[in-house]
């Protein structure tokens, strides 16, 4: 500052024209370096408000949870597990006779009165099969009926505390004195459940024993297949070999027991049941939407994943210019699809258009085929396919354009041709690019919402991948539809509601952890070019 | 303050000027600079004089365009670039103070870059954009701006009727000397040159020399080039570097024709660069 | 000279050779098919939607579809003939049959309709919709992206605070749009109280669209050669007026054009919109009937993806109902089409312009 005193010929020093301590300079980059903090900002919000929304479920849960076995509904789902294997031996048999009667009736030339005579001593055995549960039934019916109206009471006393609280908070204290609240008390209202012990083992003493009685006459039953009976003879072994160990079950169940977080968490991430809005107890499980959402993205990327490749090489390395112009602009404009009018696409035509297809005589060995629904995880992943193509075709082309020129002339050099060239240079080259290019297309594909919610059928069910490849054209649901379709009709801050954010967190975490794969493996690529 | 500059005349074509007092107005003490960690000058002291033409000469990634960028502090603008030892001083005033603004020292010492790079505006508003930049609006101002800045780069007589074009329209020598009218549009007082000529045929080059003998009358320019025989013909002084430490400087006359030192020889004489 | 030697070079047909070709006609065939698979879609919804919305005489356009709300489709039988009314068509015509009945003194006969809704009227207060949405969103997103961008580009040196922030915009486009949907309801419409609303809806929007705009302002302010910069700051101007000045004037047209196909993203989404800003049906066109200004801002629109899902899943799927199925789908496939078009030949055209 002494210099600029001296020499007043030059000066440079700065102006003194400031803002907060700041030059107007250092404002707009103050403003600007604020804008670019808005991501980074709605990032943590995202993550802030999703669990700000959604984390108070695991509390909700176990509250859930614990009043599930508190109310002793717990206790009477083992009956009713029970219970529910016997109805699956029972389809067993009702199967069983299906297949022999198409055949009586088909290859053997039989009328159906005819047939259903031959086979009236299965019919009586099955009868008697089917009888022998009634008391187990009648029992499970009865204490259903209990411990329902158990949950029922404890939820309206819930309910009417709530109200007390509220009208006290408001101040109204002499009404809130009015507000009746009885203290459910677990350990009288669950007596009768538990005094039904004796019944249930007597019950199941005469179980066990009429049912070994029809394992080993099952080989006996005349006219049906000996090694089907035969295979259902050890079912049902099995089956009542399964009893001491309910009724073990049954004698320490203990309603007292505390049900952890833990076990609330992992009934979401492992739980196999989405069940909600239903009279006996609400299940919140994941697992179904997961894998509804994992299959449909594996049959759009079985489809896209060759397609987009395929269409990005050829483009990239063996199209004419003339080619390169066409399809190029062409796919990116397939990009610009709304999903929602696919997912129209999909239930208007698609559906019945596969469907129909599946129907030819000469696709018949394909399992599931035909398809017995219109809607399902085949037509979302077709429709998910092709909003996955363009993705695909243009960061796998883009990946095979930074390959360096000089590569591609060094093989043509050595002689080599230009399929060899493609695939011993080109591709492993373009290798990684190629891969984050397939992640990024599985990150939108498990990310779309309206074509699964429209096309994919929505059934909350794990597919019955015994079924084989069949499992593959069951209707599913997924993640994302449910939030788009449960959203809309729950109540705010109830569990239900909660469930969804958490949901959704799930899938913010997932298409993060692809993301960030996808660009790992970028960086990777950009850094060391082979 | 001691000058180790003699008032002198020792440029060829100078003779014939009327003696000016030559006081330096740039002086460089003890100049350390890193990029990073990679030191790119070391220990520079030099002295440039008031309206003197000099050259910085040297083979490439010797420094030469660094000390150039240091001295308008074009070198702001890179990551990691920083000044760790030694001063430039300016007229007395060291350039690399807090309290400097860089804008008003840019304004008075312009920069002509290696790559014409007139902004795709007409050849007029490539004129006046410094102009505007300071607030000027008076239509009259900036047209006699126009013309007494494109007749100072020399470029008013082919120019004259199309001032409305591309300043891209222009052949690369015109788009040079549209840069260089730019520069003196804000009247500096000190042009630096950083290889003006490199991308120039022949006959360009030529006017661009002419251009830069017109132009030490008025002002203090800086030049750095590849060409030997540029600096031998353009500057006043030349200076040589070499790994990034100043080998040699002095009158282009001794550089040339009587180097002391045998790298400066080596180079000037075409045995390395 | 007298003895011709064979060619070495000569081409002679191999395994290798007809191999190869093979190879390359399965991958053109891949390229085909996904024009084709598209082709398909686009073709059907066109055919079929256009016999809704154009129509054989003048005005060649169905103006009643373009301009009207929806309303429920009656259809029923009347002395023999089978008619199809729209909702207030056929109130009017109850009444009329009442009223002329009446007046030859005997009770009208019952008229036995079966409605279906959404299915008669028009959609225009859906485009309206849209159009307002994608107005909206997109006037956020380019304020926010382009600065952002220019903070990135312009100002910021390498360090930790860049590289979160590089790295949060490239996470950030791969969370999915419905995710958006759940934060834009969390944040706009449950936590700062603005409810299902316009201005909930543009900021979801804004927010998924941002990193589209950042990458691609990013993209056009790199394409301006960097010698502008360096000649602008070496006239003496402060950074600021080198960015106004010498870069953003040259960046902006690739800017735009680029955002337009972020203009497609924001009008072809319905996940973000569904909880934050679309209603199933409303009567008002966002104009009519505001009390204050602000109540502009804080009022739900319906919006043509969300009207789209809403009449393919929510009403059955017949010959009365197809017709506006298909006629939404094809408008609003048209104007996403469009926009998309527009960016994609604008962009073409502007690299070939652009070559400092």
């Amino acid at each position: 500052m002494a210099d600029t005193s001296k020499a007043p010929s030059f000066p440079i020093t700065k102006r003194r024209l400031r803002f907060f301590g700041l030059t107007s300079d250092e404002l707009v980059q103050l403003f600007f370096r604020g804008n670019a903090m808005v991501s980074v900002l709605v990032l943590a919000l995202i993550t802030l408000f999703l669990f700000r929304e959604g984390l108070e479920f695991f509390g909700q849960n176990q509250q859930n949870l614990q009043v599930y076995r508190r109310a002793g509904l717990d206790y009477v789902d083992h009956m009713r597990w029970q219970e529910q294997d016997h109805t699956a031996l029972n389809r067993y048999l009702l199967d069983v006779r299906m297949k022999v009667m198409a055949d009586l009736t088909g290859r053997g030339g039989l009328s159906v009165e005819a047939a259903n005579q031959r086979l009236e001593a299965f019919d009586q055995y099955s009868i008697r099969f089917d009888d022998a549960i009634a008391p187990l039934r009648g029992l499970v019916s009865e204490l259903s009926e209990t411990a329902s109206a158990i949950k029922t009471k404890y939820y309206i006393n819930e309910d009417k505390r709530t109200e007390r609280r509220q009208l006290l908070a408001a101040g109204r204290a002499d009404e809130a004195a009015r507000v009746e609240v009885i203290q459910v008390d677990f350990a009288r209202e669950l007596e009768p459940i538990l005094a039904s012990r004796d019944a249930y083992l007597a019950i199941n003493r005469d179980l066990a024993r009429e049912l070994q009685e029809l394992a080993s006459a099952a080989r006996a039953v005349p006219g049906v297949p000996v090694e089907r009976m035969d295979r259902f003879g050890t079912l049902v072994v099995q089956y009542v070999g399964g009893f001491p160990q309910i009724e073990q079950r049954l004698a320490t169940w203990d309603y007292r027991e505390d049900v952890s977080l833990l076990r609330s968490f992992s009934a979401f991430i492992f739980g196999r049941q989405w069940l909600t809005a239903s009279f006996w107890q609400d299940w919140y499980g994941v697992l179904p939407l997961f894998v509804g959402s994992l299959m449909v993205s594996m049959i759009a990327l079985t489809l896209a994943v060759p397609l987009g490749v395929g269409a990005a090489i050829y483009v990239n390395q063996i199209a004419s210019p003339t080619e390169q112009r066409l399809i190029k602009p062409c796919i990116e404009f397939i990009a610009a699809f709304p999903s929602v009018v696919l997912g129209f696409f999909g239930i208007a035509v698609l559906g019945e258009f596969l469907r129909s297809i599946s129907g030819a005589a000469w696709l018949d060995w394909v399992p599931g085929f035909p398809l017995a629904e219109r809607l399902n995880a085949l037509t979302a992943g077709c429709l998910l396919g092709l909003i996955a193509v363009p993705t695909i075709f243009t960061l796998a082309e883009d990946a095979l354009q930074n390959v360096p020129r000089s590569f591609k002339e060094a093989s043509f050099a050595l002689g080599a041709t230009r399929l060899q060239t493609i695939v011993r240079v080109i591709i492993p080259t373009a290798l990684s690019g190629i891969i984050s290019a397939v992640l990024l297309g599985l990150g939108r594909v498990i990310g779309e919402t309206m074509v699964v919610l429209l096309c994919a059928g929505n059934r909350i069910e794990i597919p019955d991948f015994t079924a084989g490849i069949a499992a593959f054209f069951q209707p599913v649901h997924t993640m994302t539809g449910i939030i788009a379709q449960e959203m809309g009709e729950v109540v705010r801050g109830e569990i239900h509601y909660r469930a969804l954010f958490v949901v959704g967190i799930v899938l913010f975490f997932l298409s993060l952890t692809i993301n960030f794969t996808a660009q790992k493996i970028l960086r990777r690529y950009r850094q060391q070019p082979l | 303050m001691p000058s180790p500059l003699l008032p002198s005349s020792l440029g060829s074509a100078e003779g014939r000027n009327p003696p000016v007092v030559r006081r330096p107005v740039i002086e460089i003490a003890d100049l350390d600079f890193h990029y990073g960690t990679s030191q790119a000058l070391h220990d520079i002291s030099l002295s440039i004089a008031e309206k003197e033409v000099t050259a910085f000469i040297g083979p490439s990634g010797c420094g030469k365009s660094t000390l150039l960028r240091c001295l308008n502090r074009m070198n702001d603008l890179i990551d990691g670039a920083r000044i760790s030892r030694g001063a430039i001083r300016i007229r007395g005033v060291d350039i690399h103070q807090r309290d400097v603004e860089v804008m008003e020292l840019r304004k008075r010492v312009g920069m002509v870059f290696q790559k014409s790079n007139p902004f795709p505006k007409s050849i007029y508003e490539n004129v006046v954009y410094g102009l505007r930049l300071q607030g000027v609006r008076d239509k009259t101002r900036l047209d006699e701006a126009v013309e007494t800045s494109l007749r100072g780069a020399a470029l008013w007589d082919e120019v004259k009727d199309r001032l409305h074009a591309s300043g891209l329209s222009l052949s690369g020598g015109q788009q040079q000397r549209l840069c260089i009218a730019r520069t003196i549009a804000i009247e500096p007082e000190v042009i630096l040159m950083d290889e003006p000529c490199s991308a120039l045929d022949p006959i360009a080059t030529a006017k661009v020399e002419e251009l830069i003998h017109q132009l030490k009358l008025r002002y203090t320019i800086v030049i750095v080039t590849h060409n030997m025989q540029q600096a031998a013909r353009c500057s006043d002084r030349t200076a040589f570097f070499y790994l990034g430490k100043l080998i040699e400087f002095a009158p282009t006359k001794d550089i040339f024709m009587t180097p002391s030192n045998p790298q400066t020889e080596a180079y000037v004489s075409g045995r390395f660069g | 000279m007298s003895q011709p030697t064979p060619n070495p070079f000569r081409a002679t047909p191999s395994f290798s050779r007809t191999f190869e070709s093979g190879v390359f006609w399965v991958l053109r065939s891949t390229a085909y098919i996904i024009l084709l698979c598209g082709g398909f879609v686009f073709s059907d919804i066109v055919i079929k939607g256009s016999t809704t919305v154009f129509r054989p005489e003048f005005p060649f356009v169905n103006t009643t579809f373009l301009t009207e709300a929806p309303e429920s489709l009656y259809v029923f039988e009347h002395e023999g003939v089978k008619r199809e009314m729209g909702d207030r068509e056929f109130r009017a015509f109850r009444e009329s049959e009442r009223l002329k009945a009446e007046a030859a003194g005997r009770t009208a006969p019952e008229i036995k309709a079966t409605s279906y809704v959404y299915s008669a009227g028009g959609i225009f207060p859906c485009i309206v919709g849209t159009v307002l949405l994608v107005v909206g969103s997109m006037s956020i997103a380019l304020c926010l992206g382009v600065a952002s961008a220019i903070f990135l580009n312009e100002y910021a040196r390498q360090g930790t605070f860049i590289r979160l922030v590089r790295l949060t915009i490239l996470n950030l486009a791969g969370v999915p749009s419905i995710v958006f949907g759940l934060f834009g309801m969390g944040l706009f419409v449950i936590f700062l109280d603005w409810n299902v609303s316009l201005l909930a809806g543009w900021f979801t929007l804004a927010l998924m669209v941002l990193p589209v705009v950042i990458t691609a302002s990013e993209e056009s302010l790199k394409a301006v050669p960097q010698g502008f910069r360096e000649a602008s700051l070496a006239l003496g101007a402060t950074k600021w007026q080198t960015i106004r000045k010498a870069v953003l004037p040259f960046a902006l047209p690739g800017i735009l054009t680029s955002s337009i196909l972020g203009i497609a993203r924001v009008a072809g989404e319905t996940a973000p919109i569904m909880f934050t800003a679309a209603f199933v049906v409303r009567d008002k066109l966002p104009w009519e009937d505001l009390e204050r200004a602000s109540d502009f801002f804080f009022q739900g629109v319906m919006a043509l993806p969300y009207h789209i899902y809403v009449v393919s899943s929510k009403i059955p799927q017949n010959e009365y109902t197809e017709r506006v199925q298909y006629g939404t789908a094809f408008v609003f496939l048209l104007i996403v089409a469009l926009i998309a078009t527009t960016s994609i030949v604008l962009r073409a055209r502007l690299r070939r312009r652009y070559r400092w």
